[in-house]
Order: C-alpha cells, then sequence, then structure tokens
C-alpha cells in the first residue's frame, strides 16, 4: 500500500514555544488515519501543516509521494479539507462559494456541485446566504466543499463538531462510504476516543506535540482483556482468598482498595460469594473489559486522561 | 493570474465596495468647485482659478483621497481575510502564498487605478459644467489642457494607487490592524496640506515619487515576506 502522506521530523515553533516536534507520520492510501490526542496537543498544526496553512520550521512532507513545500504545493489538487471549523464567505450563498473553490482548483463540473449537495442532504439552499446557516448545515457544507472535487485524500479536523446526534451518526456513515465506495483516503482527528474509534482504521496519538505511537485498531483488539474489579477495605485479606480459596493468581492491586482479578475462568458470583462467606465486605464488584481509552491511557502515561 | 484578480473580485461585499465608491466619486466630483469657490475664494496666495492648467494642481491633490480608499481596500482584501480566516481557504489552495498575495495586490492597483481615473474625469466635468454657470476659472480649456489633463489624470492615477500601498505590509499583513492603515492613509494624503501649514518647503512631485518608492517597497516586502509573516 503507497503512502499518501509521509512526514519526516516535522516541527513547527511558534515564538519560541514548540508546538510540534519531530512527527514522523504516516498514512497509506485507502485508509482512515485518526489523530488523537487531548486538546492543544498538535494535531490541528499537523494538519495545517499538511494543507499548506502554515508552514512547518522544519522537517519534510511528502504528499503522494513527492516533496510538499510551500513552493511546490501541486498535491493540494488532490485533497480536501477542512480545518478547524468550516470557513467561508458568508456574505455569499452555499453556490457562489463552491464555485469559487472550484475554480481556485481548476475544476469546472456544475453537476458534480448538486452531486455533492444531494449526499449530504443539503437542499434548497441556492440564493441562501451562508451566514444564515446553522453550524450543522455549514459543517456539511464543508464536507460538500472538501469532497467536490473528488479528491484522493479528505483531512477533518474534529469532524463531528457541532453537529447534533442525527449529523454525528451521517458524518460517520458519509466518511465511511466514501472510504469505502470511491477508496478516498481519511486523515481525521478528535479528542475523543469512541469517535475515532468507530472511524480510524489506524490511529496516531499525539501527545504534547509528539507522535508517540502509531497502531492499527485491529491489534488493539487483539490486546483487549477482560478482568473483574472490586473494592473493598481489607485487601490483604481478599488478596489471600483469592490465591488460596479460588487459586486465582493473575491478580492487580490497583490502588489502596481496589483489586483486579485477570483470571476470569472464576465468575463474578463466585467471587462474591468466596469473599462475603469469609466475612470480606465488597464495597463494590464488577466485570470489565479493558477499552481503547485504556489503552491510551497506559500509552500516554501521566498525561490528560481523553474524555 | 487574470483568473486570481478576478476571483478576488467575486470574493469581496461588492455592493459594499460599490457604495463606498460612489460617495467617494460624488465627494470628490464637487470638492474642486467647492474649494475654488468658497475655501480658497479670499485668499490671496493662491491662484487655482487663475486658467484650467492652475486648477489642475488642486484636481490631482484633491484624487489623493483615493488613497483612503485603497485603505479600505487593503481592509477588505486582505486583514477581513485574515481575521475571517477565510486567508487560509486561498492558503489551501495549489497556489504558492506570493502568487496569492501577487493577485490581491494587482486587484488592489487596479481597483483604485480606475476608480481614481473615473473621479478624475467626472471632476474635471463637474467643474467645466460649473464653470459655464457660474465662472468658478477664468478662461476656457484650451486642446493642450484637455491632453494635459488625460495625461496627468493617467499618471496621477497611478501614483495615488501605488502610494495607497504604503501601509500594506506593516499594518495589513503583519499587523492585520485596521485603524493604523487608516491613519496611514490619511496621514498620506494629507501630508502635502501637513507640509504646507508647517511652512515646510517641498515639491509636490519629488514627494510623491517619495511615496510611491515607499509604496513600491511596502509592494516587494509584502510578497517577499508572506511565507514568514503570513501565516495564519
Amino acid at each position: 500500500m503507497s503512502d499518501v502522506i509521509r512526514t519526516y521530523e516535522l516541527t513547527k515553533t511558534v515564538k519560541g514555544k514548540t508546538i510540534t516536534s519531530n512527527v514522523n507520520l504516516t498514512v497509506k492510501k485507502g485508509e482512515t488515519y485518526g489523530l488523537l490526542g487531548p486538546n492543544g496537543a498538535g494535531k490541528t498544526t499537523i494538519m495545517k501543516m499538511l494543507t499548506g496553512l502554515i508552514i512547518p520550521t522544519s522537517g519534510e512532507i511528502m504528499l503522494f509521494g513527492k516533496k510538499f513545500t510551500e513552493s511546490a504545493k501541486d498535491g493540494l489538487k488532490r485533497v480536501g479539507s477542512i480545518i478547524e471549523y468550516p470557513i467561508f464567505f458568508e456574505h455569499l450563498t452555499a453556490m457562489e462559494n463552491l464555485r469559487i473553490h472550484c475554480e481556485y482548483l481548476g475544476f469546472y463540473d456544475g453537476k458534480a456541485i448538486t452531486q455533492a449537495l444531494d449526499m449530504v442532504n443539503l437542499h434548497g439552499i441556492d440564493d441562501k446566504k451562508v451566514k444564515d446557516f446553522s453550524l450543522g448545515m455549514k459543517q456539511r457544507l464543508g464536507i460538500v466543499r472538501a469532497m467536490i472535487t473528488k479528491p484522493e485524500l479528505i483531512v477533518l479536523d474534529e469532524p463531528t463538531n457541532g453537529l447534533d446526534p442525527i449529523g454525528i451518526k451521517d458524518m460517520r456513515e458519509l466518511i465511511r462510504m466514501l472510504n469505502k465506495e470511491y477508496g478516498i483516503t481519511f486523515l481525521l482527528s478528535s479528542h475523543i476516543l469512541g469517535e475515532i474509534e468507530q472511524m480510524a482504521d489506524r490511529i496516531g496519538m499525539i501527545q504534547h506535540g509528539k507522535l508517540v505511537n502509531e497502531v492499527a485498531l485491529a491489534d488493539i483488539q487483539k490486546l483487549r482483556t477482560d478482568y473483574i474489579e472490586l473494592v473493598t477495605s481489607n485487601v490483604q485479606k481478599t488478596v489471600y482468598i483469592l490465591e488460596h480459596k479460588l487459586q486465582i493468581s493473575n491478580i492487580k492491586i490497583v490502588k489502596d482498595t481496589r483489586i483486579r482479578v485477570y483470571d476470569t475462568a472464576r465468575s463474578t458470583s463466585d467471587i462474591s460469594k468466596t469473599l462475603i462467606s469469609n466475612d470480606i465486605e465488597i464495597e463494590e464488584i464488577q466485570k470489565h473489559t479493558s477499552t481503547l481509552e485504556d489503552y491510551f491511557y497506559h500509552q500516554i502515561q501521566g498525561g490528560d486522561k481523553f474524555e | 493570474m487574470n483568473k486570481l484578480i478576478e476571483l478576488e473580485w467575486r470574493k469581496l461585499e461588492q455592493k459594499k465596495v460599490i457604495g463606498e465608491v460612489m460617495i467617494y466619486w460624488v465627494i470628490l466630483m464637487f470638492l474642486p468647485v467647492f474649494f475654488l469657490k468658497v475655501v480658497m475664494a479670499d485668499l490671496a496666495f493662491t491662484d487655482f482659478e487663475e486658467s484650467y492648467s492652475s486648477a489642475m494642481e488642486l484636481m490631482s491633490a484633491i484624487q489623493m483621497g483615493f488613497v483612503l480608499f485603497g485603505a479600505s481596500m487593503i481592509n477588505h482584501v486582505f486583514i477581513e481575510e485574515y481575521k475571517n480566516k477565510t486567508m487560509s481557504l486561498s492558503f489551501g489552495y495549489p497556489i504558492s502564498r506570493k502568487k496569492l498575495v501577487m493577485a490581491k495586490v494587482w486587484f488592489i492597483f487596479l481597483a483604485v487605478f480606475l476608480c481614481t481615473l473615473i473621479s478624475f474625469v467626472l471632476s474635471g466635468i463637474t467643474t467645466y459644467v460649473f464653470d459655464l454657470f457660474i465662472d468658478v476659472i477664468h478662461g476656457l480649456p484650451t486642446l493642450a489642457d484637455i491632453i494635459s489633463f488625460t495625461v496627468k489624470s493617467i499618471v496621477h492615477s497611478a501614483v495615488v494607487s501605488v502610494i495607497s500601498f504604503v501601509p500594506l505590509f506593516l499594518f495589513g499583513i503583519w499587523k492585520r490592524a485596521v485603524i493604523p492603515t487608516v491613519i496611514c492613509s490619511v496621514f498620506l494624503m494629507q501630508f502635502p496640506n501637513f507640509a504646507g501649514l508647517l511652512h515646510i518647503p517641498l515639491n509636490t512631485n519629488m514627494l510623491y515619487v517619495v511615496l510611491g518608492l515607499i509604496g513600491l517597497v511596502s509592494v516587494y516586502l509584502s510578497i517577499a515576506k508572506v511565507n514568514q509573516v503570513g501565516d495564519i
């Protein structure tokens, strides 16, 4: 699979402050790549550099196998994007905005505009000025603009921001459809794990401007583990009973009162019955499946916990 | 480049800009007569009403008002685009920033040049018509006066357009500040008058050349430095 984006030591410094540092990112053709990280981690800055909105302080970007610089921006003909939030000439109508966009890219296909508007269910907006649009409508219109010229790569920064639950679902389905049916590569960003989990094939974790890890979602699924977590005031005695009476050896004390049992051959009811019969007071007992959140939380030790 | 210049026009709030230009035209149309008949009527040291060739000097000074229109265009084409972040749309196209800035500069130049030229024609005609009825200027315009007026209108319109770029780099692209841009333009527009008030002897033509050169330097810096100071 060829690389659509490849960055080498991509760094951006503003007024002496490093926003992103030595980012080596790879997005492969046809995949949906999710940039994940807390607010202020540097996701938007990376996207801005990849779409020519800001110039990197150092490092290199390869777009569709060619070096991408301020003086060699041809690769952008094959890219659609929404960075931060969709920006329009508010005093112009949606159609005027879309036509201007197409003309800047040297793309002339009147039908494509109508088709794209239909795809996101934006109808009857011909004479309506963009300033009269709701945020959700602007987001849809932004998507239309990003895909109207049939790009091979679409870069979307927090694509579900400002959308209602139906809009979020529609957006997810649209991204999936464009990815599967048209083979469009997506680079998405989000600070919400659940959001990325539902759309991305591969994830790049950004923390303090650095790419901490790149991992395929399928690989994380394999690492998933189930465990039973219980809370008790008598940890030592509980551990003793679990080990000697229930023959459970895979135990981890998480905090002073919290124990995790990774041997799931024993059921929650077995454990609670045995502990109660041994006069152990159980404050809480629950079966868990480790989530993507757990994985990332461990990856970014000491970092901000995601939403 | 032509296409990029056309797109600059299409992105503008056209009604607002046209309305603004109309106001300039209407005001400047009557200003020469107003100055000759009212403001300077009793001033002994002025001789603008002596002949059409003298009146042309006054006409040129009045048309410097379009430097302020240039500031307004810098505001619409650069500052507003930065503030509304629509500049990021332009930077996201496969066109270098230098080329985009060049297109914007050409667009402002053409807009200011054409509007100043039309203003020259309108105020020339208005002054002449008034002169027919209320004797504003002594004598009648000769063919030489008309040719000289035509040449002067074209040259001065170009000079005004170039001078209007003086605030472009510092206040338009770097600081992105509307008020300093306007104040700078008002100052440039009034510079010959200030000099007169302060009794500083100035060769007006030399002054226009110097201000024009500063305008060109500002354009050069705007294009050359856009990669360093033009980030959104």
